[in-house]
């Protein structure tokens, strides 16, 4: 039977004080923080540890897919969001309104897919 | 070495159902080996994306192009241009003396609407489809640089307009900005009319020392480049960087400078990419790229005419033929073959191909090249 590809997505994760974070990766040398896996820090090379993003953080780029993308159904909202003192991930916004560029958002429980998403912040 | 590109062709492009890949490197080849007056090569290098395991060989010993090196890559929508590329070095290198380079893809027998997204990337899982990804690096730039809507559909209205006079492009009917504006929406801000639609085509290029022969075309320089980190640290939107690091190696490399071209074939799959790319190759500052489409220099009789075919955008984009097909328009136009699109005295060409789709990095490959006749 065929194997399910791996899922690549970054892990999203509920903390004890119900914030939702990025289980991720910085590195121990330079500290350039990542969501997603690698046998090294992409940025230097160094040896990297667990560390959490987020909840909180800034939209870089936001768009709103009005058509079909394999099993993704339109509309869905995507933005690059800059988790403070973090990476950039890739989010799902929820809705079909785009989200301005420099909001600021936080992360919330993953959507039905399993992708990470964010709302703007109250 | 120095190395000329003797001969050039090309099927038709756009949606081609009733023709298999086979038939359409038949079409390609066929005629770029008879513009170059070769029946016979030393290696062929063939570049696609979703080809099928063989296309390569399938297609070209019907040909009787068997018994020698053939090679297939993929570089997503640079694949073409790859090949492209190392036939370049092959030749360049003393490697082969006759390098046949063709792109190819069928796009129509493998997707039924839009590319899916690759679910083994991290980005691809969550949905994001390659309109989607140009939509944020638009969405961006809008708000960095104050550029409006309309700005973008002036890319697709410049390049529309061009491809009246292109009769292998899929889309030969003229644009207007509400046109754009008001077709469907695909991921926002960008329109139908800004997406370079699902194309099957093939393109192929014969490369060999140059002789300094009437018809040939000199290879000035080529450069391939994979892209570099994009995260948080990154100002710029997404494919600028990959495409500045190789397009300054290609002007370099050729020693002219992107002033000094005549005409463009550039990578137009989205309408923020002319804009960016114009900006990343150097013919216009950072933030000014949609100031120089408005100043109408890249239009046909402009001072810097870039994507005189119609680009992708009208060509449509069967992403391993792309490449070849700019390069063979880029020929065309140096010698004076490209009719009613011809570029007034062309005598120095630039063609710049990216491709991407994998997360984390600025793109998967660029290719900038400059051709002289």
């Amino acid at each position: 039977m065929q194997a399910p590809p791996v899922d690549p997505r970054p892990r999203v994760v509920e903390s004890q004080s119900g914030q939702w974070q990025i289980v991720g990766w910085r590195c121990v040398d330079c500290g350039h923080p990542q969501a997603t896996v690698s046998p090294r820090c992409v940025a230097c090379g160094g040896d990297h540890v667990a560390d959490r993003f987020g909840p909180t953080g800034t939209v870089w780029s936001a768009t709103v897919v009005r058509v079909p993308a394999g099993d993704r159904q339109p509309p869905y909202g995507l933005a690059y969001v800059d988790l403070d003192g973090g990476p950039r991930i890739l989010t799902h916004t929820g809705g079909d309104g785009r989200l301005s560029v420099g909001a600021v958002v936080a992360l919330v429980a993953p959507t039905d897919d399993g992708d990470p998403r964010v709302e703007v912040s109250a | 070495m120095s190395v000329a590109v003797h001969g050039v062709g090309t099927s038709m492009f756009g949606k081609q159902r009733e023709l298999s890949a086979s038939e359409l490197v038949w079409l390609a080849v066929d005629e770029a080996l008879r513009d170059a007056e070769l029946t016979e090569v030393d290696a062929v290098y063939l570049g696609t994306v979703f080809g099928a395991p063989g296309v390569a060989q399938r297609s070209l010993h019907a040909l009787g192009l068997v018994d020698l090196p053939v090679v297939a890559v993929e570089n997503a929508c640079a694949s073409g241009t790859t090949a492209y590329h190392e036939a370049y070095q092959a030749v360049q290198l003393g490697r082969y003396e006759r390098v046949l380079a063709v792109g190819v893809e069928h796009l129509t027998s493998v997707f039924s609407g839009a590319i899916v997204p690759e679910p083994s990337d991290v980005e691809g899982r969550s949905g994001l489809a390659l309109p989607a990804l140009y939509a944020l690096a638009a969405s961006r730039y809008a708000d960095v640089h104050g550029v409006g809507d309309e700005d973008l559909a002036q890319v697709s209205v410049k390049n529309h307009g061009h491809s009246v006079a292109n009769p292998r492009a899929a889309h030969r009917d003229p644009v207007s900005v509400e046109e754009v504006l008001t077709s469907r929406p695909v991921a926002d801000p960008l329109t139908l009319l800004q997406c370079a639609s699902i194309s099957d085509g093939a393109a192929a290029a014969v490369l060999a020392p140059a002789t300094g022969a009437v018809g040939e075309v000199t290879i000035e320089s080529s450069e391939l480049r994979s892209g570099k980190a994009w995260d948080h640290r990154s100002d710029r939107v997404w494919g600028f960087d990959i495409v500045e690091r190789t397009a300054r190696a290609s002007f370099e490399a050729a020693g002219v400078a992107p002033s000094d071209i005549d005409v463009w074939e550039m990578h137009d799959a989205f309408t923020i990419g002319e804009i960016v790319t114009t900006e990343a190759v150097g013919l216009a500052a950072e933030g000014e790229g949609a100031r120089l489409l408005r100043s109408g220099q890249t239009r046909l009789g402009g001072a810097r005419p870039v994507n005189p075919s119609g680009g992708l955008l009208s060509r449509g984009h069967p992403l391993g033929a792309t490449g070849l097909a700019q390069i063979a328009e880029v020929c065309w136009q140096l010698r004076g073959e490209a009719g009613g699109r011809q570029v007034d005295g062309a005598r120095l060409g630039a063609v710049e191909t990216m491709g991407g789709g994998v997360a984390g990095i600025d793109g998967n490959a660029c290719v900038v090249t400059v051709l002289s006749a």
